[in-house]
């Protein structure tokens, strides 16, 4: 019985802290026309696409495995 | 406090079609005027949110300058708000994609916010009584056709008396 009602607070508990770091997230939602600084080339998971691409192609030929960053798949080496 | 919190941050009414269009003064990009969205009552007017850092903004700007060319000056015209945070990106943008028509800067955002856009580019056809007939988010080049129609109708329409 004890331990059913400490379950329960504890999950409540949770439940409260999720949904107000949920309302966090809404106080300062990044607008469309915000996303300037965002779209900036520098702001980029891989700043210089080839370099990217040769880096991830380096990878996969010695892993010996295709699709092993990013693609859906893979692993087999036959794509 | 979540509930109060998610309260705090409702948005602005979204302008939907059919609703007054909010006005703004701004001021523009090739003279010191300050333009005001009043000034052009009786036109038709599209008012077009763009960016430099917006990539489809890279094809409607020039589209929309050959759009503008379609009709007479005294029915329709263009008012194109840079949101960029740092203007001197919109003029350098501006001076790769010259265009004829009325740019104004809006660094600050605020008529976007009035507006309450849902994407960039987003833009809205303005009719000659100041309300808003149609809103556009995103932009494809195959897009003008069907601009064309809905400005060609509100051209045709004459403005109710007020």
């Amino acid at each position: 019985m004890a331990w059913s009602r400490r379950r329960h607070m504890r999950r409540n508990l949770l439940l409260l802290i999720a949904l107000t770091l949920l309302a966090g997230c809404a106080t300062s939602p990044v607008q469309p026309w915000e996303r300037g600084r965002l779209a900036r080339w520098d702001m980029r998971w891989d700043p210089d696409p080839l370099k990217a691409a040769m880096a991830e192609h380096a990878h996969f030929s010695k892993e010996g495995t295709a699709g092993t960053i990013g693609a859906a798949g893979g692993g087999c080496g036959c794509n | 406090m979540a509930v109060a919190l998610l309260a705090a941050a409702a948005p602005a009414l979204a302008v939907e079609p059919g609703a007054a269009a909010p006005g703004f003064r701004l001021a523009a990009f090739d003279s010191a005027q300050q333009v005001s969205l009043a000034d052009y009552r009786g036109k038709v007017v599209f008012v077009d949110f763009w960016a430099s850092w917006c990539s489809p903004c890279r094809q409607s700007l020039p589209l929309y300058d050959k759009l503008r060319t379609d009709y007479a000056a005294g029915d329709f015209a263009i008012l194109a708000i840079s949101l960029d945070e740092d203007v001197a990106d919109a003029k350098a943008f501006l001076a790769e994609h010259p265009v004829k028509y009325t740019t104004l800067q809006n660094p600050q955002g605020d008529v976007a916010k009035a507006f309450d856009l849902k994407g960039m580019p987003s833009s809205y056809l303005i009719d000659r009584d100041g309300v808003v007939r149609a809103r556009h988010i995103g932009f494809e080049p195959k897009d003008i056709d069907a601009l064309k129609k809905e400005i060609d109708g509100l051209v045709a329409a004459p403005a109710h008396a007020s």
